[in-house]
């Protein structure tokens, strides 16, 4: 069995294609058979975000408007087995894609892999319809802030108006400090104000920022906690139930680390 | 001086996520219902005006909102009535 899934947020810059890339690789880990989708035409990221960006030759718009075939504007990852990236075009807009276009690329792109992900634009114009047009079902990232949970509210609405099934939240850039001290809006609360399924947290970390700069998502280091929330992520996505939510890692004090000798777990945030 | 101690023992910060919260509740329903404002206020305006033909109100105690519940969104009132008085309805 194949699926298309849209990673959407509504809002920008709160983590779609970091999550795209990591899910990615982290269900290529599994063993799985993946396309990561760029669909965001003219402002194309997520092949810098895999590190890809000096193998591209073709890209969607030429599979679209046939200038090549699909197979030779995949990029195959080399680092896992089963990883590709199909970019967006950089010097065309999002007009030259239709839903239409979408929904026949993605039934081709299921005849060979087992996920495809889409890595949604910002904002819910063009860019966002088609996204969600060959997708079977939505995961919505937001942060734990007003702006971004009222976007991800609008989503929520869109996809159901699209008559797709209920999304699952990604709650990223998460800090148990800032939810310790009443200055975040903590998990029960983000939840009872979207009332959707959580599907992950991934904790606020300077992983990120070091994996981006390298091209090398986090979910490939064994020892990350931001890859080791997105290979849980990625487990629940093939339908794995009861994997627990990663321990949100707060950076040691001395009071933390007498906690862990006095045999204490270590705070769980999620 | 004050100000320091003040500083120092009761941080500004903590408690800020309950302004979030109250603010995406308010947020979120008015996105959904699509009302302005000013409509906002006619409506409680004009509803009040029918309360107030058969009771006596206390305005200073109304309270007029949209909530978000799980079966959609339900329009809450609580009104503070001085008197209600049968003579007060008219026909």
């Amino acid at each position: 069995m194949s699926e298309c899934i849209v990673i959407t947020s509504g809002k920008g810059g709160v983590g779609k294609t970091t999550s795209t890339a990591n899910l990615g690789v982290a269900l290529a880990l599994m063993g799985k058979k993946v396309a990561v989708v760029d669909a965001d035409i003219g402002l194309r990221n997520l092949d810098v975000i895999l590190g890809l960006e000096n193998r591209i030759v073709y890209d969607l718009v030429h599979v679209i408007e046939g200038e090549c075939r699909l197979k030779q504007a995949l990029i195959k990852d080399k680092r896992v087995e089963g990883l590709f990236l199909l970019p967006a075009a950089q010097t065309r807009d999002k007009n030259a894609v239709s839903p239409e276009n979408m929904r026949d690329l993605v039934k081709q792109l299921k005849e060979d892999f087992d996920y495809i992900l889409i890595d949604c634009p910002a904002g819910i114009e063009q860019g966002f319809k088609n996204s969600i047009a060959g997708a079977d079902r939505a995961i919505i990232v937001t942060t734990p802030e007003v702006s971004a949970l009222r976007d991800a509210d609008r989503i929520i609405g869109l996809c159901e108006a699209a008559e797709l099934p209920e999304p699952m939240l990604i709650v990223n850039r998460f800090r148990a400090k800032l939810v310790k001290r009443g200055d975040m809006l903590n998990k029960e609360d983000i939840l009872d104000i979207l009332a959707i399924p959580l599907i992950g947290m991934v904790p606020d970390h300077e992983d990120v920022i070091v994996t981006a700069n390298r091209g090398y998502p986090a979910a490939f280091d064994d020892k990350s906690v931001v890859g080791e929330a997105y290979r849980r992520i990625a487990r629940r996505i093939t339908g794995e139930t009861d994997v627990p939510f990663v321990a949100t890692e707060e950076p040691d004090t001395m009071w933390t680390v007498m906690k862990r000798w006095m045999g204490f777990s270590k705070e769980v945030a999620s | 001086m004050m100000n320091l101690i003040d500083r120092f023992f009761s941080r500004t910060t903590g408690g800020s996520k309950e302004d979030a919260k109250s603010r995406l509740k308010i947020l979120l329903v008015h996105d959904q219902v699509d009302l302005t404002p000013s409509q906002m206020d006619a409506m409680r305006a004009e509803i009040l005006a029918v309360v107030a033909r058969y009771a006596e109100i206390e305005p200073t105690k109304v309270d007029l909102r949209l909530e978000r519940s799980d079966d959609g969104i339900n329009l809450v009132s609580s009104v503070a009535v001085r008197r209600v008085n049968a003579r007060m309805a008219v026909g």
